[in-house]
C-alpha cells in the first residue's frame, strides 16, 4: 500500500511538473466567450480532457491544459502573417479561429453521447463515464477525418485540436521522456552535454 | 531590334529620364549600395573601416526591423500560432517565381538564417583544372581564406577546427565551438563506428559574450533568436547609424540604373519609395554596389535595359542571369540504439568535410554530410498501427514504446554545376505596381551534372547504410533528390574573361567601371555547402577594390 500511494504521488508529480510550463504561461479562468467566440461550456472542454489526456497530469493539471487551451484560443489572430522562412516562398495568412467551429462540435458530442445514454438537457456527455466518452469522440473523430494530431488546432473537431494542443507541446514531450528538455525554452549552453534531468528531480 | 522600335525606346528613355531628374529626390553619396542584406552590411562597415569619410548609402526595398526587444515575443508567437516571427520582412507585389526566400527587409535573408557558417573547399575554386568540370573561380584559395577569417570575426563563429589536413585555416575560430548536447555526443559516437570523421559545425553563434552580444541561450529557434547570439545583419547596420558618414533607406525600391552617356558609368540609380506614395528618389554616387542577392541584382541589370543596352546593364557577355546555381541534397531518417532527447538543441548540427574531396580519378562526387538529432517516426500519434484512435493514457503509453531508441536526421550537400540555360528571366506576365516586370528562376544542370546524377544518389545512399551498420540502425526513409538548388547563388558570374563572366573577382562589372556587384550573384559554382560565409567572404575582399573606387 504504502509503495503504491509513493508511485502515485510520484506519478502526480511528474504530471504537475510537466504541465507546468504551459500552465506557467497562461492565465487560467479564461473564456472563449470573452472574445466574441461563441460561448464553449468549460465543464464541457474539462469532459473532453479528462477523456483524451493522460491521467498522469492529474486533475489539477488537466485544468491548466484546458485554461492554456482557452487562452490559445483567445490570443489567436486571424489574418495574421504566417511563417513563411527560408525555402517557403508562399506568403500564407491565418484563418478564421478555429473556435468558430467547436460549439456545433460540442453540441453534436452532446447528441452522440444521449444516444448512447440519455443525460441532463446539454449535459449528456459530461454524464458518460470515461470510456464511454472516448467512444464517443472517436466516432466523432471518424466522422470529422481526423487521422492524426494537429500540429496546431485547426476547427476540424475539438477534441483532436485539444490532443494536439497539448501532445505537440513541450511539456508532453518532457512527460514522454520523464526528463527536463524544456524543448521550447531558453535553457543556456551549461550542462548541455549530459542529459537532461529527471522529471521528478 | 528594329529601327522604329529602337527610336521609340530613346524616346521613351530620355522622356523617364527628364521626368525623374526633374520631380525626383536626389541623394548623393561616395558610395550607393543597393541592397540591404547582410553582404550590404558587412561591406558598408568595412568600407567605412578603410575610409571612415566616404558617405555610403544603403538602399533597401524593405523595411527595417531592429526591435530586438520584441523578439521574444514574435517567436513566443511563432511557436504557438505558426505566425511570421519577423513580421512585415516581405513586399507584397514582389514575388519572384522560383525564389528560396521571399525576406525583403533591412537585413535579407539572413534574418531567418540558422547561422551556419561552412567554408567551401579549394576544389570548389578549381573544379575545370582539377575535373574538367564547369569553371575555375578567378581567386587563388589561399586568398580567399584569408577573407574567411575575417567573415568569422565579423560575424562572431564559434566552430571547432576540422580534423582534415586539408581544411587548414590560418586563425583559429573567434570563439570555442558550440558543446555538443548530449544527443549529438550519442550521435557522434555512432556515426563514427563508420570510419567518417564528425564534428561540431561552425555557426555565427555566441559561445561567449562578443561584439556586444549576449551568449547563446539555447533557445531552439535560430530563426528568430531573442537574445541576439545569433548574428543578425540589423545589429551591423544599428552600429553603423551612429555615424554621420551612413544612411539607410529602406522601403526604397530602386527600379533602373541609369548610365552616362559613353556607357561607361553607372549616374544614378533611380526608385520609388514605397511608403512615402511613391515619391521618387534618386541616387547619385561614384560608385555604386549591387548587394540586392542572387535573385534582385540580375534582376535590376536586365530592368535597367536602354535602347543603348537593350539586352540590360553589365551584359555585354548576355550572361546577367544565366548560371544560376545552388546544391542539390539528399536527406535521410535513421533509428538507431541511443538515447535521444528530441529538443535539447535541434539547431546544432555535426559535420564532416571528408566528401569534399574527391581524387581526380575516381567518378566525380562531392558532398558534406550533416547530422542532426531527430524524433522521427516517434512523435505522439492519434491512431495505433491497426487505426485504432489512441486517447489519454494509451497515447501517452504508444508515444513511449516507439521512444525507446534514438533517431537522426542525415543529409548531404552534393556539388552540382548549372548550365547556360539555368536562368533568371523577366517574366512580362507578372509586374509590380509600378509596372516592372518580375524576375522568374528556373534551374537547369549542365550535362555531366545530369550524366552523374544516378551514380552520386548510389554514394549517398551508400554511405547513408554506412551509417546505419551499427547500433542496430536502421533506415526510415531516404529523401528524394531535392526539387529545388539550396543555397542558391549565380546569375552574375565572376571570371577574368568579359565573354564568359559577367564580372571580375572584385565583382566589378566588366561593362561598367563605378559599378560592382557583391556577394551570392558572383559565384560562378555553389558549393557543397552553406554558402553564407562565402557570400561575406567574399564581399570582405571585393571591399578593399571598392574603396579605392571610391576614391576617384
Amino acid at each position: 500500500m504504502q509503495e503504491q500511494r509513493s508511485r502515485r504521488s510520484a506519478l502526480k508529480a511528474l504530471g504537475a511538473a510537466a504541465v507546468a510550463p504551459i500552465a506557467a504561461a497562461h492565465v487560467s479562468g479564461l473564456s472563449i466567450r470573452e472574445q466574441g467566440s461563441p460561448e464553449l461550456d468549460s465543464a464541457h472542454l474539462q469532459a473532453i480532457a479528462d477523456a483524451v489526456l493522460p491521467t498522469e497530469l492529474g486533475a489539477d493539471g488537466r485544468a491548466r491544459v484546458v485554461d492554456a487551451f482557452l487562452r490559445w484560443i483567445r490570443d489567436y489572430r486571424e489574418d495574421a502573417e504566417m511563417d513563411h522562412g527560408y525555402g517557403f516562398s508562399r506568403i500564407r495568412t491565418t484563418g478564421a479561429s478555429p473556435a468558430s467551429k467547436y460549439s456545433e462540435q460540442l453540441e453534436a458530442l452532446n447528441r452522440a453521447a444521449a444516444a448512447v445514454k440519455p443525460g441532463p438537457d446539454g449535459h449528456a456527455f459530461v454524464a458518460l463515464d470515461l470510456d464511454a466518452r472516448r467512444a464517443v469522440i472517436a466516432g466523432a473523430l471518424k466522422e470529422a477525418k481526423v487521422e492524426r494530431l494537429p500540429q496546431r488546432p485547426t476547427g476540424a473537431h475539438i477534441a483532436a485540436d485539444l490532443m494536439g494542443f497539448y501532445f505537440n507541446s513541450s511539456a508532453a514531450a518532457d512527460l514522454c521522456y520523464r526528463a527536463r528538455i524544456g524543448r521550447d525554452a531558453c535553457r543556456g549552453l551549461d550542462g548541455s552535454e549530459k542529459p537532461p534531468a529527471a522529471l521528478n528531480e | 531590334m528594329t529601327t522604329r522600335n529602337w527610336f521609340l525606346r530613346e524616346l521613351r528613355d530620355s522622356v523617364v529620364n527628364a521626368l525623374s531628374v526633374n520631380s525626383a529626390t536626389s541623394v548623393t553619396s561616395d558610395v550607393c549600395i543597393i541592397g540591404g542584406g547582410i553582404s550590404a552590411a558587412m561591406l558598408a562597415q568595412k568600407l567605412l573601416e578603410l575610409q571612415p569619410s566616404l558617405t555610403v548609402t544603403v538602399v533597401e526595398a524593405g523595411a527595417r526591423i531592429f526591435d530586438l526587444e520584441n523578439r521574444g515575443k514574435y517567436r513566443r508567437r511563432m511557436l504557438d500560432y505558426g505566425e511570421n516571427a519577423w513580421p512585415g520582412d516581405f513586399i507584397a507585389d514582389q514575388a519572384a517565381g522560383g525564389v528560396i526566400s521571399r525576406t525583403m527587409a533591412v537585413g535579407g535573408s539572413a534574418l531567418h538564417w540558422g547561422g551556419v557558417t561552412n567554408r567551401f573547399s579549394e576544389e570548389d575554386l578549381t573544379l575545370r583544372s582539377r575535373y574538367g568540370l564547369a569553371m575555375d573561380w578567378p581567386i587563388p584559395w589561399a586568398e580567399l581564406e584569408r577573407f574567411y577569417c575575417e567573415a568569422e570575426r565579423r560575424l562572431g563563429v564559434s566552430g571547432e577546427p576540422s580534423p582534415l589536413p586539408e581544411d587548414q585555416r590560418s586563425e583559429p575560430y573567434p570563439m570555442p565551438a558550440m558543446p555538443l548536447s548530449h544527443n549529438l555526443r550519442e550521435l557522434k559516437a555512432w556515426a563514427e563506428q563508420s570510419g567518417i570523421p564528425f564534428w561540431s559545425t561552425p555557426q555565427a553563434k555566441n559561445t561567449r559574450p562578443y561584439d556586444g552580444r549576449s551568449v547563446c541561450m539555447r533557445c531552439n529557434t535560430c530563426e528568430i533568436c531573442p537574445t541576439g547570439a545569433r548574428y543578425s545583419p540589423d545589429f551591423t547596420f544599428k552600429q553603423l547609424l551612429q555615424k554621420k558618414e551612413f544612411a539607410l533607406h529602406d522601403a526604397t525600391l530602386i527600379r533602373r540604373l541609369v548610365v552616362s552617356p559613353d556607357g561607361r558609368r553607372i549616374e544614378a540609380a533611380q526608385g520609388v519609395a514605397r511608403v512615402r506614395n511613391g515619391e521618387r528618389m534618386e541616387y547619385r554616387a561614384t560608385t555604386f554596389v549591387l548587394a540586392s542577392g542572387y535573385c534582385w541584382s540580375p534582376h535590376l541589370l536586365l530592368l535597367s535595359a536602354s535602347g543603348k543596352f537593350p539586352q540590360g546593364l553589365a551584359n555585354s557577355s548576355s550572361l546577367v542571369g544565366r548560371y544560376m546555381t545552388g546544391h542539390s541534397f539528399i536527406s535521410a531518417q535513421i533509428e538507431m540504439d541511443a538515447r535521444i532527447y528530441p529538443g535539447m538543441n535541434e539547431q546544432h548540427s555535426l559535420i564532416s568535410r571528408q566528401f569534399f574531396r574527391c581524387r581526380s580519378d575516381v567518378p566525380y562526387v562531392r558532398h558534406d554530410l550533416r547530422i542532426w538529432e531527430s524524433s522521427a517516426g516517434r512523435e505522439p500519434r492519434l491512431k495505433d498501427a491497426s487505426g485504432t484512435y489512441l486517447f489519454g493514457d494509451a497515447l501517452l503509453q504508444d508515444w513511449r514504446r516507439r521512444t525507446t531508441r534514438g533517431a537522426a536526421r542525415v543529409r548531404a550537400y552534393y556539388d552540382v554545376h548549372p548550365s547556360p540555360d539555368s536562368a533568371l528571366t523577366l517574366d512580362p506576365s507578372r509586374k509590380n505596381q509600378w509596372g516592372d516586370p518580375l524576375p522568374s528562376i528556373r534551374h537547369v544542370l549542365d550535362e555531366p551534372t545530369r550524366g552523374r546524377a544516378t551514380r552520386t544518389r548510389e554514394h549517398i545512399t551508400d554511405l547513408f547504410e554506412r551509417l546505419a551498420r551499427a547500433n542496430n540502425a536502421r533506415i526510415l526513409n531516404i529523401s528524394n533528390d531535392s526539387q529545388y538548388l539550396d543555397h542558391p547563388a549565380g546569375g552574375c558570374r565572376m571570371g577574368t574573361d568579359p565573354a564568359t563572366s559577367v564580372c571580375d573577382s572584385f565583382g566589378r562589372t566588366h561593362d561598367h567601371q563605378n559599378l560592382f556587384i557583391v556577394g551570392s550573384p558572383t559565384l560562378p559554382t555553389g558549393g557543397c555547402t552553406n554558402g553564407t560565409l562565402t557570400f561575406v567572404a567574399l564581399t570582405l575582399r571585393s571591399a578593399t577594390e571598392i574603396a579605392k573606387s571610391a576614391r576617384v
